[in-house]
């Protein structure tokens, strides 16, 4: 398919730029570790790191392919409800006057504060991740699709009503379009965060995840695979925001000219 | 702000032409709040086919004149609208009867060209591959053979106003409303526009109400040139074009033209005078 070339195309590309900077960082840290005499404890060298991952490969495998699923079914789950969200808001002010204040409370409370509750309600599963990553989500997108929709062009609008338009078609050839650069802000932004919102509730119990490999180093004080661990999960936040900006690109190409 | 009111101005409307009217509008009033008031007392009516411009001086209401047409303002009560040679009660009845174009082109920077000019007609439910189909046989007629995939920020001035030209086109209404619409163009493009819209215009035989600040465009193009009053707006001259259809370009150089000319000029420049006075003082 023409659409997955481009896809890999645009990812290797991007990987190829980070490659050499990522290097270069490299470098420069066996360098300190090696020269500078650091301790391991406080930076171990990156051949131990790698070490930590190539003793049990499966494992990190496995956590990845877990957390990004929690991730990526949280965030999904955020952004169409966020949109819709934002879209109901919008349409009817009564319900955003009522309800906006709600979001901004539940907002206020730190993720961390839920996690207990979450997991007594959906159990040591993959959905209780899920549901922190969506929380993590939802609001931003909210936040921006509102704010995109309500910053259309009020000429724009006119231009429509004029040729007889109804406010679905409004809403679906004209405000959503014009709102996408502002809902894709908020979906790279949401993509980081639902992954912190998995790794945050596979804190609070589960076997397999990075969160579980990150808890699990430090706990042993195994500080190479502490290190694996946050570099796996740097990889997956990297991974889903170039997915991301990808789909961004091709979406709204028109962007410069707002 | 502008301190005039709309103290209701008697309608100078002459009942006598028995003609059909395309549109009419009488003792039209629009006032924004008690002290600002855009219209006061319009009387206006186009016949079916004719090309009407409209110039006046900055301010004058020609815009809140044009966005009444269009339906998308509401005029003061006692304002009388008939469409048609039926009466219009509220001006939203007129959402999508007449194709309008605003000052700008407000192309959608997402859709292609194509996309763009079937805008109107897709809203008005018609099947995308038909509207597509129907665009594509008018794109050479507006100079845009060969564009139809490209995007609204690919195109020159010129183009994009022309795609927005055959949107209004397409939506195939018997009442234009073209507000300034090559304003934004350089002079040579300009000129070349003017042209072009009239060998159109000639050719699919619509009613056009235009708006201009150029007085040559004006009378180029026009069969009558209203004049507008400063605000509150108003009919000032009626002043019909004597100048013989098809116009070549060297007609602006005719004594007649610049007759016209000299008879429009000196009534813009009294409207004018007045909208630049230190204190409100209309008359009434």
């Amino acid at each position: 398919m023409n659409v997955a070339r481009d896809l890999l195309k645009h990812l290797c590309e991007a990987l190829l730029r980070g490659a050499l900077t990522v290097l270069t960082m490299a470098v420069v840290w066996e360098l300190v570790v090696r020269v500078g005499g650091v301790p391991s404890y406080y930076l171990p060298s990156l051949v131990d790191v790698l070490a930590a991952v190539t003793v049990a490969p499966g494992a990190y495998v496995d956590s990845a392919l877990r957390t990004i699923a929690e991730t990526v079914l949280g965030f999904a789950g955020g952004a169409v409800f966020g949109v819709l969200i934002g879209v109901a808001f919008f349409q009817w002010k009564a319900l955003r006057d009522y309800l906006f204040p709600m979001f901004v409370i539940s907002q206020t409370i730190p993720v961390i504060a839920f996690g207990a509750v979450v997991v007594l309600w959906f159990g040591n599963t993959l959905w209780a991740k899920a549901v922190i990553a969506f929380y993590m989500t939802f609001f931003p997108v909210t936040v921006n699709t509102l704010q995109g929709l309500n910053a259309v062009d009020p000429r724009q609008v006119a231009l429509l009503r004029s040729f007889g338009a109804n406010a679905w078609q409004l809403l679906t050839r004209l405000r959503l379009p014009a709102a996408l650069p502002q809902i894709f802000v908020a979906l790279k932004l949401g993509a980081t965060l639902s992954l912190l919102g998995a790794i945050a509730g596979e804190w609070f119990g589960d076997s397999v995840g990075v969160g579980v490999l990150l808890l699990h180093a430090m706990y042993n004080e195994q500080i190479p695979a502490l290190w694996a661990a946050i570099f796996l999960a740097g990889a997956i936040g990297t991974l889903l925001y170039a997915v991301m900006s990808y789909i961004e690109t091709r979406f709204v190409f028109w962007r410069d000219e707002l | 702000m502008d301190m005039y009111t709309c103290d209701s101005m008697p309608s100078s409307r002459s009942e006598g032409s028995a003609r059909s009217k395309l549109l009419s509008l009488a003792g039209m009033s629009k006032s924004y709040s008690p002290t600002v008031c855009a219209l006061n007392g319009l009387d206006l009516s186009i016949e079916p086919g004719e090309f009407i411009t409209v110039v006046g001086p900055s301010g004058c209401g020609k815009s809140t004149l044009f966005n009444i047409v269009a339906g998308l303002e509401e005029p003061d009560a006692g304002s009388e609208i008939r469409f048609l040679n039926k009466p219009v009660n509220k001006a939203s009845e007129l959402l999508g009867q007449v194709s309008f174009m605003p000052q700008r082109d407000l192309l959608l920077p997402w859709r292609t060209v194509i996309d763009n000019a079937i805008l109107a007609i897709e809203l008005e439910g018609k099947r995308r591959a038909d509207a597509r189909r129907i665009a594509l046989d008018m794109l050479p007629e507006f100079g845009l053979a060969g564009f139809e995939n490209q995007y609204p920020n690919q195109l020159s001035g010129g183009m994009r106003q022309r795609v927005a030209l055959m949107r209004t086109f397409l939506f195939g209404r018997d009442l234009m409303l073209l507000d300034e619409p090559f304003g934004a163009l350089d002079a040579l493009t300009r000129t070349m526009m003017q042209r072009w819209l009239l060998d159109v215009w000639q050719k699919h035989r619509r009613t056009i109400m235009f708006i201009t600040h150029d007085v040559e465009e004006a009378l180029f193009l026009g069969d009558r040139v209203l004049v507008m009053t400063a605000r509150p707006g108003r009919i000032k001259l009626e002043l019909p074009v004597t100048l013989d259809r098809p116009r070549e370009p060297d007609i602006v150089t005719s004594p007649e033209f610049i007759r016209l000319k000299r008879e429009l000029l000196i009534a813009i420049e009294e409207e004018s005078r007045k909208s630049f006075a230190p204190t409100p003082s209309a008359g009434h």
